[in-house]
């Protein structure tokens, strides 16, 4: 199996009533998503993103070809319990309150109890929610509801993620920690299926992505090769004196002509949280949702949240129905309880995702490092307490390397 | 497989009572039922009291508990395919079946609860009112004589009039009154040997003035030796009498050794009754013969009576005795109740899978009422298509008996005239309502459910 994803000709058309072919939602459609890959679907609205993905999850059957996903049909329920699936809309029972959500999800992989609850309890920390784990979801916000939603698309460690428009409803701190959720799943081997509309998200994690328009694949690519403008050349300095600017510009018209010099923007994302983190270190009063962190420093705090992390990308539960119940709880409960066989299993995961992640490196796009930065000072601010040296990742250095420079 | 059925049957009992749709019928029946316990009278004797209680009181359990079961069961899926949580549900490892399954053994535990929980609610107060009624010991003998038991039937053998048919048959040919195609038209001789046959089983049960009439009952063996028979018959009459009462002179015992000197028990009962209204006489087991046989004898006075009466032939008259006792018939009477249950679970669940909420629901109750009129339905169905033959028989007539007979099997009727549902009655209505016709609509909701496209939209 090379690919994750592979459809052959892949087309749906939509008919009306009578049975007459009305609209072509995807026509021929040759998608490959390869393993440990994070692959962008973009297109605007009706552009066939959605059924795209609900032929590949069985929801809609195919007029034509074939949607094979993790090898085989996506109805299959051995191929569908490695995958976790975030709808365009969270389509949450609103009668079962957060903790319930998981737990029925995760009952519906055959999780055993113990299992479930370590990982229930897991994601909901995760996704900042434990707060509200007992409020029936029916009276959650949008973004709260986009949360549990990304919540029981987790539950079973899935080997592919496909989120659809996971960001809708998010305010920019969420949008951010789902994008820096799916950065850091990727790194820890999973392949992701990102179908969005909203092209920065998508230019931010993505490795490859697909533009679709009119059912029909226009464009596809690595991100760094699609949008790299390879005729020119980019530099940012610091602050330089304009002596230093007239040597420079001199260089540079002695290779070309095309000289411009200006201050570079701050993101309007990365400005906007760090506006939000610094009302909410004066504890500026909102009436809206207050702590939307959770993921941001779940990812950050290596002791605890990298440790959670563990426990939800390490219980083998895609195989928990062959397994004895027992012996998987026992595991489990051993897994809890001793960290450092957690630590050995995610060795073994990441000796495997280096290679991943220096490839990932090569078409991350630089917003992504500026971020980072903005997503630390925050956590300083928020957390009270900046010393993070401990617990400090080797990306992290690195881009305190790049801050220094 | 069985941890995803599990799962999806609690997630629907969750739905059932969080969405509050439980909730408004427990309150109803809660409200309703003690209020009828203490409400209704009856005819004014504690066992009519008693018979209105279990009558209105179970009829109305099991009215709400079908109509909930519609509700839910339909709701359940239609709600989760309108509101797309359906997804989320089938992108997990969980075979449409297994979903299917869940959502029926969902609706079908919820049904078990309520139905055991307010069956015993009603059993309480059925046995709770004679100890909070003032009434004669003679009120409450009778009670327990004929409310709370549980009897069985015997009828008498049915008369063979055909050779008296013919004769009249013949003389009517003879005298003219009877058209001598009869003999050679098959449709008419049918229709004129049809009547003749009602009329002869008329006379057959008919007493005039000064005459008797003798019913024979063989193998009458109560299930307790010692336990009292009960004559159970309803008088009709040629000519009303001014009271609407005929006088009754019964005799029982074993008639075959009658003669100038009788040395065998023999029960003898007179009364005077109304006409057209259900009588019982209570008789010692005693007067039953060794070999079971037991005749019960009818006289007309005409000192008392001056009018023909009659025992027709649906009222009838029959041996009643005790066969079980009034919990285990009632517990019984609940199980055929949830017969029904599971039948409209299967149906609402059926009707989902392929019709949005309002319609699913106006399909059900149809077949509902339907069904509780099902002997009517079948007996129009029959007579209107007397010349369809052949097409009618395979087409329509299949179709029509896969309706639930719920009238045929009505658990009320049971209890109110403490008439014996045995086990073996109900594993019948059982094979039939569920194992045949709940799984026939529940297999053909799986293959539709199964080639259903979920997500698919009409342009």
């Amino acid at each position: 199996m090379k690919y994750a994803i592979e459809t052959l000709s892949l087309t749906k058309v939509f008919s009306d009533w009578w049975g007459r072919n009305k609209v072509y939602a995807v026509e021929e459609l040759d998608l490959k998503v390869e393993y440990n890959q994070v692959y962008g679907l973009l297109g605007p609205n009706g552009s066939g993103k959605t059924t795209t993905i609900k032929m590949l999850l069985g929801l809609l059957h195919p007029t034509n070809g074939r949607a094979l996903v993790l090898g085989g049909d996506g109805r299959d329920t051995n191929i569908s319990a490695k995958i976790g699936f975030l709808p365009e809309e969270s389509y949450l029972y609103k009668y079962l309150n957060a903790r319930e959500t998981l737990d029925f999800y995760g009952r519906l992989f055959g999780l055993p109890a113990k299992v479930r609850k370590t990982r229930t309890e897991a994601l909901l920390d995760m996704v900042g929610l434990t707060a509200v784990a007992n409020r029936p979801v029916g009276t959650f916000s949008k973004g709260m509801a986009r949360r549990i939603g990304l919540a029981q698309a987790l539950i079973n460690d899935p080997e592919l993620l496909i989120l659809d428009e996971p960001t809708t409803g998010l305010d920019p701190i969420g949008t951010r920690q789902i994008k820096d959720l799916i950065v850091q799943l990727a790194k820890r081997g999973k392949t992701i299926l990102l179908c969005s509309h909203l092209l920065a998200d998508v230019e931010d994690v993505c490795d490859m992505i697909a533009i679709l328009y009119g059912g029909k694949i226009q464009e596809q690519g690595k991100v760094r090769q699609l949008l790299e403008l390879s005729e020119k050349r980019q530099i940012t300095t610091g602050h330089l004196s304009d002596k230093a600017l007239g040597d420079i510009e001199q260089i540079i018209r002695h290779e070309c002509s095309e000289f411009e010099v200006d201050s570079p923007m701050e993101k309007l994302e990365n400005y906007f949280i760090k506006t939000v983190a610094r009302a909410q270190q004066e504890k500026a009063k909102t009436s809206g949702a207050v702590s939307t962190t959770q993921i941001s420093s779940f990812l950050k705090n290596r002791s605890g949240s990298e440790e959670l992390l563990d426990k939800l990308v390490s219980a083998d539960v895609s195989v928990s129905e062959k397994q004895d119940i027992g012996a998987n709880e026992q595991a489990e409960e051993e897994k809890t309880q001793q960290p450092q066989t957690d630590e050995s299993m995610l060795d073994k995961l990441t000796s495997s995702d280096q290679e991943f992640t220096v490839e990932t490196k090569q078409v991350e796009p630089e917003p992504i490092r500026q971020i980072d930065e903005v997503n630390e000072d925050i956590l300083d601010q928020l957390m009270g307490s900046g010393d993070t040296s401990e617990i400090e990742t080797e990306d992290e250095r690195n881009r305190g390397d790049f801050n220094d420079a | 497989m069985m941890h995803s059925i599990r799962a999806v049957a609690v997630n629907t009992i969750r739905q059932a009572v969080r969405m509050k749709i439980v909730a408004v019928f427990v309150l109803l029946l809660l409200v309703l039922l003690p209020v009828m316990g203490s409400a209704m009278g009856g005819d004014g004797t504690l066992k009519g009291r008693l018979q209105t209680f279990v009558s209105y009181g179970l009829s109305l359990t099991g009215f709400l508990l079908c109509l909930l079961t519609i509700a839910v069961s339909i709701y359940s899926l239609t709600s989760d395919l309108g509101d797309r949580q359906i997804y989320m549900v089938l992108t997990k490892p969980v075979k449409r079946y297994q979903l299917m399954i869940g959502k029926l053994a969902g609706v079908i535990i919820l049904d078990a609860i309520l139905l055991f929980f307010f069956s015993a609610f009603i059993y309480s107060i059925t046995l709770a009112i004679p100890k909070f009624t003032k009434t004669s010991p003679e009120q409450i003998d009778r009670v327990n004589d004929e409310f709370f038991t549980a009897r069985a039937s015997l009828r008498p053998a049915e008369v063979d009039v055909s050779a008296e048919v013919q004769q009249q048959f013949q003389k009517g040919l003879k005298d003219g009154s009877i058209p001598q195609r009869a003999k050679t038209d098959r449709d008419l001789y049918g229709r004129v040997i049809a009547t003749l046959t009602k009329e002869a089983k008329k006379d057959s049960r008919s007493v005039i003035p000064a005459r008797e009439l003798l019913w024979e009952f063989n193998n009458v063996k109560p299930a307790n030796p010692g336990d009292d028979l009960y004559l159970r018959f309803q008088y009709d009459v040629s000519k009303s009498p001014h009271d609407l009462k005929v006088t009754g002179k019964w005799i029982a015992g074993d008639v075959r050794k009658f003669g100038d000197k009788i040395d065998v028990p023999i029960f003898t009962y007179e009364s005077r009754d109304l006409i057209r209204t259900y009588q019982e006489i209570k008789i010692p087991s005693d007067v039953i013969a060794d070999d079971g046989y037991l005749g019960v004898v009818f006289y007309n006075d005409p000192q008392l009576n001056d009018t023909v009466v009659m025992f027709t032939e649906e009222e009838g008259l029959e041996i009643l005795y005790k066969a079980d006792s009034f919990s285990w018939n009632f517990a019984r009477a609940a199980l055929l109740i949830f017969c029904r249950l599971i039948f409209l679970a299967a149906l609402g669940v059926f009707s989902a899978t392929f019709l949005s909420f309002p319609v699913a629901i106006l399909l059900c109750i149809v077949v509902f009422f339907t069904g509780v009129i099902s002997g009517f339905i079948f007996d129009s169905f029959d007579s209107l298509s007397e010349n369809m033959g052949t097409l009618y028989f395979y087409t329509v007539r299949p179709l029509i008996k896969l309706l639930p007979q719920l009238d045929k099997a009505n658990p009320t009727g049971y209890l109110v005239e403490a008439r014996l549902l045995s086990w073996a009655a109900l594993g019948r209505i059982a094979f039939f309502m569920v194992a045949l016709k709940s799984m026939i609509l529940f297999l053909v909701s799986i293959i539709i459910f199964s080639y259903k496209e979920i997500a698919k939209v009409i342009i």
